[in-house]
């Protein structure tokens, strides 16, 4: 056990810390094009898509190196990526499953923000149980042609192209007859709409597709590969970003320190009121674990020893954390943690929610609320932390009797 | 930066289960829960052997020369164990020999220890139960070259054992730590039973006990300094003891929840104890990362070290109480009876809870060390 950083990585932390300083928007980006700007200012700087392999445009960097720099962004709240799922999930799934031709035509153009991207999977009816999603997709012979409905797009609204999941066979068991496509948004076969959600933003999207048309050649592996393909880009979404996630955390609570030194309640300070004490002590507490829980799974991944199944036990830790945390939060601020406009100035209006968009404390509460659904909720993590690293026997399911 | 044993540490980890789970197990244990002592001779002088006792104490005076992770494994193993014995009041009280003690008091005490043939125990707080050093009621006044103490002190564990007992006391120089031998006159113990068999308590009188100059341990009026620094160990070890018997309740669990059948299936293919189990494991691993954190930070002097040792108290105290409970529902009827060994390892883990602080006191000291 040693939980120093090496000089090379101190050295490559001093290096980035002082990129970010030195390069970190100083106003808030509207527009989509300042977004893809600064993406470009991190992609010129070599800060996006550094786990890829080199010969499609990244640096193979060590786990630890891409967390540093998610950790540094986070500790001056930088805006995120714009390309975040095309660079994490679809960039690898091309590069593991992917022919030369889609690697030649798609892996650049997501690095560069040239294209953007979201992930076509989750559907009205085919949430948790995923694999029963009804999204077809017909052999025309020289094309698929796509008909169905998704459901949870992030990005959806400004995605030039998705990563799909489709049936192309029915008659065999379910988890067999989905298969994997990259499909260009922008067609008159896929209509994308924003879906409004308990926070009043519009992080998510629906999105149509009717008789929408699908190049024989953007098909992803084989035929009937597609929930294969899936089961292995979820596991690209854990671990790189957790220490950024603590860091995001830990601003937020100093954030709340303040405000609880700047609210007087009964010719006090709230700070000084044994039970708003004993409420901030505990989300620290919880907070440092997440801190060291992340570096342990870190220092794993560092030595590429992929984290498998286990990485559930990171979800559902961080999210079911996050929801505790801004509970607590709420109740030490009462109603001012629920207002949307009209704080106080001397109580902060910036909070770095876990979504990488510094909003307000409202925001950040209704925001905890999807940690613990989407990729997988902690029902679902359970079920695989369970039957998966505990080996206990599965459950009957109906789906799978014969 | 490795969060995983290194390949000795891994090494001294399986030596331990090995020796443990053959010399411990859960009957000899109950026969030691019986026992007036409470503790094996036979298998603190083994230990001894095997390098544990001067585990972290210098080469010099028989020792290893190794840290609080090496520590925080054995502890988490006699927690997996329910070991019954004097094993970490006593580290603890030699580490604070060798931090802070004279060439004299090293080398009455330190040796002995390594060897087998000294025990030693802490006795830190007086009848309300504060654990901040500042709060130390017992008085030591001084009568000619030595000193005379007089108070209460609670929950001295192993007393009955010891050869030599560290109490803080409050001199007109400020607070201090006494060596104190169990022959002194004046020094009367109570036992105290509890729910912990394994873990044996009492109650001292110091009755104006008498000693001379030379059982200061470090100079008079630091012992806020030194009993700070040993609480921040004793709340890692503490952590690390409770981490392995939640654990094992977690281990206990799951292998039930395989072979148990109702409904003609095994329980654990039902959600509801499945979740459970796995809530369970949620919590012991996070548990693992603050304990071995925590001790990482205490060994190499780490910024954040005394806030580490506080977090790893405050989390693992309720983590463990909350995983050795659910371990008896997970179990059913069956998990409530004596006979059933459950009970050993949810009783450690709760007896070890409000010790060296309980987790709403380290969450206060949390709140300090961030805030201040």
């Amino acid at each position: 056990m040693d939980l120093r950083y090496s000089p090379d990585d101190l050295a490559f932390r001093d290096a980035t810390r002082r990129w970010f300083e030195a390069n970190v928007p100083t106003t808030e980006l509207k527009t989509l094009g300042e977004r893809r700007e600064w993406h470009r200012t991190l992609f010129d700087g070599g800060y996006v898509g550094m786990g890829w392999p080199r010969e499609y445009g990244g640096q193979d960097a060590r786990a630890l190196r891409q967390a540093i720099v998610a950790d540094e962004m986070a500790r001056v709240n930088a805006p995120p990526t714009i390309n975040g799922l095309g660079i994490g999930i679809v960039g690898p799934t091309i590069i593991h499953h992917g022919t030369e031709a889609q690697k030649q035509r798609y892996l650049k153009k997501i690095l560069a923000a040239d294209e953007l991207w979201c992930q076509l999977y989750s559907e009205p009816n085919a949430g948790s149980d995923l694999a029963s999603l009804r999204t077809r997709a017909e052999d025309k012979g020289d094309h698929f042609e796509v008909n169905g409905q998704k459901i949870w797009t992030s990005y959806g609204a400004i995605s030039d192209w998705g990563l799909l999941l489709a049936r192309t066979d029915t008659s065999v068991a379910k988890h067999r007859g989905i298969s994997c496509f990259l499909i260009n948004i922008h067609q008159p076969g896929v209509d994308v709409r924003p879906l409004k959600q308990v926070t009043g933003n519009q992080e998510f999207c629906e999105v149509f597709m009717t008789g929408a048309r699908v190049e024989k050649s953007d098909l992803v592996g084989r035929l009937g590969q597609g929930w294969e393909i899936a089961q292995t880009t979820l596991s690209y979404e854990r671990g790189g970003n957790s220490l950024a996630r603590v860091t995001r955390y830990t601003s937020a609570f100093h954030e709340l320190v303040k405000a609880t030194r700047a609210l007087r309640r009964a010719g006090r300070p709230l700070i000084d009121d044994p039970l708003v004490r004993a409420k901030l002590g505990r989300i620290y507490a919880e907070l440092e674990v997440q801190r060291y829980a992340a570096l342990r799974v870190l220092s794993a991944l560092d030595k590429g020893e992929g984290p498998g199944a286990a990485s559930s036990i990171t979800k559902l830790s961080y999210s079911e954390f996050e929801k505790r945390y801004f509970e607590l939060a709420l109740e030490i601020l009462g109603p001012y943690g629920q207002v949307t406009a009209g704080l106080p100035e001397q109580l902060s209006t910036r909070v770095s929610a876990s979504s990488g968009h510094g909003e307000t404390w409202a925001y950040a509460y209704l925001w905890s609320r999807a940690g613990t659904i989407y990729s997988g909720s902690s029902e679902i993590q359970k079920n695989v932390i369970g039957e998966r690293v505990l080996g206990l026997p599965k459950e009957t399911r109906a789906d799978r009797v014969k | 930066m490795d969060f995983a044993f290194s390949g000795d540490q891994q090494l001294l980890k399986n030596a331990a289960r090995a020796f443990l789970d053959e010399r411990c197990t859960s009957a000899v244990v109950r026969g030691l829960w019986d026992d007036p002592r409470g503790e094996s001779e036979a298998m603190w002088k083994d230990m001894a052997q095997l390098g544990w006792l001067g585990l972290s104490l210098p080469e010099a005076y028989g020792g290893s020369g190794l840290g609080m992770v090496e520590t925080a494994i054995l502890l988490d193993e006699m927690g997996r164990a329910a070991y019954p014995g004097p094993y970490l009041p006593t580290v603890l009280a030699a580490h604070a020999v060798d931090s802070a003690g004279t060439t004299e008091q090293k080398n009455r005490w330190l040796p002995a220890i390594a060897t087998g043939g000294a025990r030693a125990t802490t006795a830190f707080v007086d009848a309300d139960l504060a654990w901040d050093p500042q709060s130390t009621a017992t008085r030591a006044e001084k009568v000619g070259a030595g000193w005379r103490l007089s108070g209460a002190k609670q929950f001295v564990a192993w007393a009955h054992v010891a050869d030599v007992l560290l109490v803080p006391a409050r001199t007109p120089d400020g607070v201090t730590l006494f060596l104190v031998e169990p022959a002194a006159a004046g020094l009367t113990m109570k036992p105290v039973t509890a729910i912990d068999m394994g873990t044996r308590w009492a109650a001292l009188t110091l009755d104006g006990v008498t000693v001379g100059a030379d059982a200061i341990l470090g100079a008079p009026g630091n012992g806020e300094r030194l009993v700070w620094e040993l609480l921040r160990r004793a709340a890692v070890a503490a952590a690390a003891e409770m981490l392995g018997a939640a654990r094992r309740c977690l281990d206990m669990s799951v292998g039930y929840a395989k072979v148990r059948e109702q409904f003609g299936q095994p329980i654990g293919s039902f959600q509801a104890i499945r979740h459970k189990c796995a809530e369970m494991l949620l919590s012991v691993e996070n548990s693992h990362a603050a304990v071995y954190y925590a001790a990482w930070a205490l060994d190499a002097k780490a910024e954040d070290a005394a806030l580490a040792a506080s977090v790893a108290k405050s989390y693992v105290s309720e983590a463990a109480r909350h995983v050795c409970g659910e371990a008896i529902q997970v179990h059913g009827g069956i998990g409530f009876t004596w006979e059933y060994d459950l009970h050993l390892y949810m009783k450690r883990a709760k007896a070890l809870e409000p010790m060296y602080g309980d987790a709403d006191w380290h969450r206060e000291q949390i709140l300090r060390l961030v805030t201040e």
